[in-house]
């Protein structure tokens, strides 16, 4: 009764994080919806890890290493929001063509 | 970790409305600061989720790094982009995509759910188990995912670290002053 649970949670997260992903006009609210699609990544893979692979824990490795990309993306992604706010003092997703020109 | 039934049962439930009222809120709140601030309670309640199946060390991994740094930055950075260009846009009524993409999310939430209620789990798990060493090992948790990020997978653990430093610093040089 536990993992179904934790799995419809999951694909809980993971669908309102695309629907934002796809409906949001900030880009820094994007950002918060891919926080929580990696989210529910996380809860998957630790638990099927604790579920079918309990001795080798390979499940637990996989999230740790998904952590560290998310910390990396959310430091890119930020400054990439705040070097376009200082040219567009703009963070509309649809307003910004900076490659355009 | 091993509570008695009652308290898990409630803990479990009580941990799934943080995560579905945060989930909530983090797409249709329209201040960004409170959609941050329910993107915390998502991670706190997902932290506190990991602890039943017995992972403390990535409960505390996701504490500290979702929570105390990726969570604290984008409140920094909802904080430090200027909030009054927010409450413009703000309309009650959906768009035409707006209404097309929730009902592809739906879709995908109601036929993830049948997959998921379809699937025998404990066909699967007794499949597992019975070809797996009945012996209880001593190390805990956290011993073994260091021993496994030492041994086998330390070609990615490199690499990882190579790209939080590549991250970091080119994060740095993008948000500079000119």
């Amino acid at each position: 009764m536990m993992i179904e649970y934790v799995l419809v949670l999951s694909a809980y997260l993971l669908s309102i994080g695309i629907y934002g992903l796809i409906t949001s006009r900030n880009m820094v609210r994007a950002l918060m919806c891919l926080e929580l699609i990696l989210n529910a990544v996380n809860i998957n893979f630790v638990t099927f890890s604790d579920l079918f692979d309990s001795r080798q824990l390979k499940g637990d490795v996989f999230s740790i290493f998904v952590i560290a990309i998310a910390a990396a993306e959310a430091a890119i992604g930020l400054a990439i929001v705040s070097s376009i706010h200082r040219n567009r003092k703009s963070t509309r997703i649809n307003q910004s063509n900076l490659l355009n020109k | 970790m091993d509570l008695p039934g009652p308290i898990h049962d409630f803990l479990l439930v009580f941990l799934g409305l943080g995560l579905i009222v945060g989930g909530l809120g983090v797409v249709l709140l329209t201040n960004p600061i409170f959609s941050a601030f329910s993107l915390g309670l998502v991670l706190v309640c997902t932290s506190l989720f990991h602890i039943p199946s017995n992972s403390h060390f990535v409960a505390a991994a996701q504490l500290l790094i979702y929570v105390g740094a990726i969570n604290v930055l984008l409140v920094f950075a909802v904080m430090f982009i200027n909030g009054s260009e927010y409450y413009k846009d703000f309309h009650l009524f959906w768009t035409v995509g707006e209404g097309v993409t929730s009902l592809v999310c739906t879709s995908i939430f109601v036929s993830l759910i049948t997959t998921i209620l379809d699937t025998s789990w404990y066909g699967i798990l007794w499949t597992t188990r019975s070809n797996q060493i009945i012996e209880q090992d001593l190390i805990n948790n956290g011993q073994q995912i260091g021993i496994h990020l030492s041994t086998d997978f330390f070609l990615p653990f490199e690499l990882i670290s190579i790209i939080l430093l590549v991250s970091l610093i080119g994060a740095i040089a993008m948000a500079r002053q000119y």
